[in-house]
């Protein structure tokens, strides 16, 4: 067996700053959502029977909530400004091309335990399929969340932009409903992400956890996309 | 058929005086969530306009709406009916009845053709020829084409009339609904509630009637001005939701307190009404201050949005969305753990079969 030094290895530079910085805050958002969302539906017990002693304050955790969904949302500037600048930073999948489907079929037969191996790929297809995913839920808890937001002044600017919402919903109380149970969704995606991600570095070789981090996938072997930097 | 009078002439007519008038004009300002600016125009329609001829017909419902309007006290229900505009048929307030009755609605339809309001309260039930609400021999949709073909504006009274109401709700075996798409693009003022507040009835029903228009509406058609805020951001229990103490169940000492109702379920952050501010029975009470959480009355699907007094929906034995959540999320968890397990027994008998490979070669 060679020692790590002998192993001859290549730098492939795919994601840009603006994309790493996006994804570490989407991350930190999304847990901080998450929970304080979770504390909003059901808010904690109080223990004092003086308002002036109360020490739980839904406020406060409803700002905490309402920052962090700006935050959220602004931080796609940088992923969108990331995509612009460095074409390596895609969006989405690029579905429209035909090998996508099949590499997309040998890697979740692989995944399902029924194909030993799958080709290497600086972007998984199936991965990639599944952040496309997260976008639409994404999507989803901002089009409800500034639905229920703004509707303190259904006749302002921001009711005017997402009032809609409430109206396909059927009503502001489901939208409260997607919008929870959509969050749970993601949490679940977060679990599967977080797994698949460490799966192929251990595993697979592949530097998914560092590329995160430093942008650089470091790979001894070839992905099957090598010459598909931009 | 006399001549139709305006506001004034009734006053005077009645003996009343012009002080009298102006301060019944300042009253009726204020009601119609009117600045106060807007008073010499109300003066300037209630002295000229004529009373508008009111149609008030009822669908399928339970006239709970009457019973609220009926209790109207500032304008009086009386004085609206009696003085303010000329109400020529309702199924509930006629001392007429009979074939006479339904003969005066076709006078009435023909004579004041494109001028009348139409009110209408109870939803359209739709399923089988709309053969599950009949009125004078005739189904009720068939009422409703006749009079909204004539109407100046349509007034739709209750969350029945607006959205379907409780008749509609899942699996809606009358096929019930809202008065919207039946009345052929005819302007409508939905007025929802369960009832709507007997004040707001007769505010829109006197905007309508003094300015020969309908009221600012919202995206839902509701009137801006009573219709304007959730009930949680006008609910003097807001303080408590804000800092965060709530009544846990219903005889506990928060709810005792009159603390928030919030975690029983109260759908005041999803629901558009004035009980926050003009209260019910001329300002005395409304659900939540008599300790009840609100149930969203005037919201469309109110009634499939059950359970009531929870935040989340039930699913049987199972528990709610969290539960559920917190579930799958152990079971995601467990999944990926076996996956990671079988994924290194699958790796290990690939690389013995290569290793195996390669001695055979060799």
């Amino acid at each position: 067996m060679k020692s790590v030094k002998e192993v001859k290895r290549k730098e492939y530079y795919i994601f840009s700053p603006f994309l790493r910085i996006f994804h570490w805050i989407m991350v930190a958002m999304i847990l901080v959502l998450f929970f304080t969302g979770l504390i909003i539906t059901k808010p904690m017990n109080v223990s004092t029977t003086e308002p002036f002693f109360s020490i739980t304050s839904i406020d406060l955790v409803r700002d905490i909530h309402f920052v962090a969904a700006f935050i959220f949302c602004a931080s796609f500037i940088l992923r969108i400004y990331g995509f612009i600048i460095n074409k390596g930073d895609r969006l989405f999948p690029r579905v429209w091309e035909g090998h996508f489907y099949s590499e997309t079929v040998e890697v979740a037969l692989h995944y399902m335990l029924l194909k030993s191996h799958h080709a290497s790929f600086l972007r998984n297809p199936l991965a990639r399929m599944s952040y496309a995913a997260l976008y639409v839920l994404v999507a989803i808890e901002i089009l409800t969340g500034f639905a229920m937001y703004y509707m303190t002044n259904p006749s302002g600017t921001g009711g005017m932009l997402f009032g809609w919402v409430n109206v396909i919903l059927g009503s502001e109380m489901m939208t409260h409903i997607v919008h929870h149970y959509v969050a749970w969704f993601i949490i679940l995606f977060a679990i599967g992400h977080f797994y698949m991600v460490i799966r192929a570095e251990f595993m697979e070789g592949e530097s998914e956890v560092s590329s995160m981090f430093s942008g650089k996938k470091v790979l001894a072997h070839v992905p099957k996309d090598a010459n598909e930097l931009d | 058929m006399k001549q139709r009078e305006s506001l004034w002439e009734a006053y005077l007519k009645r003996g009343f005086s012009r002080r009298n008038f102006l301060k019944g004009c300042v009253a009726l300002t204020s009601l119609m969530g009117l600045s106060s600016d807007m008073f010499n125009k109300v003066v300037e329609a209630a002295e000229t306009k004529p009373l508008p001829v009111v149609v008030w017909i009822h669908g399928h419902e339970c006239t709970g709406c009457d019973e609220s309007f009926i209790r109207s006290g500032a304008p009086l229900a009386s004085d609206v009916v009696l003085t303010s505009i000329a109400l020529e048929y309702d199924h509930l307030l006629s001392a007429a009845c009979g074939a006479p009755f339904e003969a005066h609605l076709d006078e009435v339809i023909q004579k004041y053709n494109g001028q009348y309001i139409l009110a209408v309260e109870g939803a359209v039930s739709t399923k089988d020829n709309g053969i599950y609400c009949m009125s004078g021999g005739h189904t009720f949709t068939h009422l409703l084409d006749k009079a909204a073909k004539g109407a100046a504006a349509i007034i739709a009274y209750g969350s029945c009339a607006a959205y379907g109401g409780i008749q509609a709700a899942k699996p809606n075996p009358t096929g019930s609904s809202g008065i919207k798409m039946f009345v052929g693009g005819k302007p409508v003022v939905n007025v929802p509630g369960c009832p709507p507040i007997p004040e707001v009835m007769t505010g829109v029903v006197m905007h309508v009637a003094l300015f020969g228009s309908i009221p600012p509406l919202d995206g839902d058609g509701r009137p801006k001005q009573f219709y304007g805020n959730r009930i949680h951001d006008t609910c003097y229990r807001r303080p408590f939701f804000d800092a965060g103490m709530f009544a846990e169940t219903f005889d506990d000492a928060g709810s005792k307190a009159g603390w928030c109702l919030y975690k029983l379920g109260c759908r005041g952050p999803e629901t558009y009404n004035s009980c926050g501010n003009l209260r019910w029975w001329q300002g005395m009470s409304y659900p939540i201050q008599s300790g009840a959480p609100c149930i969203g009355c005037a919201n469309a699907h109110f009634w499939d949005e059950a359970p009531f007094t929870d935040r989340l929906p039930k699913y049987d034995k199972i528990g709610d969305a969290d539960k559920i959540g917190v579930g799958l999320a152990v079971a995601t968890t467990a999944g990926v753990v076996g996956h990671a397990v079988a994924s290194v027994v699958q790796r290990n008998q690939r690389d013995n079969l290569l290793e195996d490979e390669n001695h055979d070669e060799h």
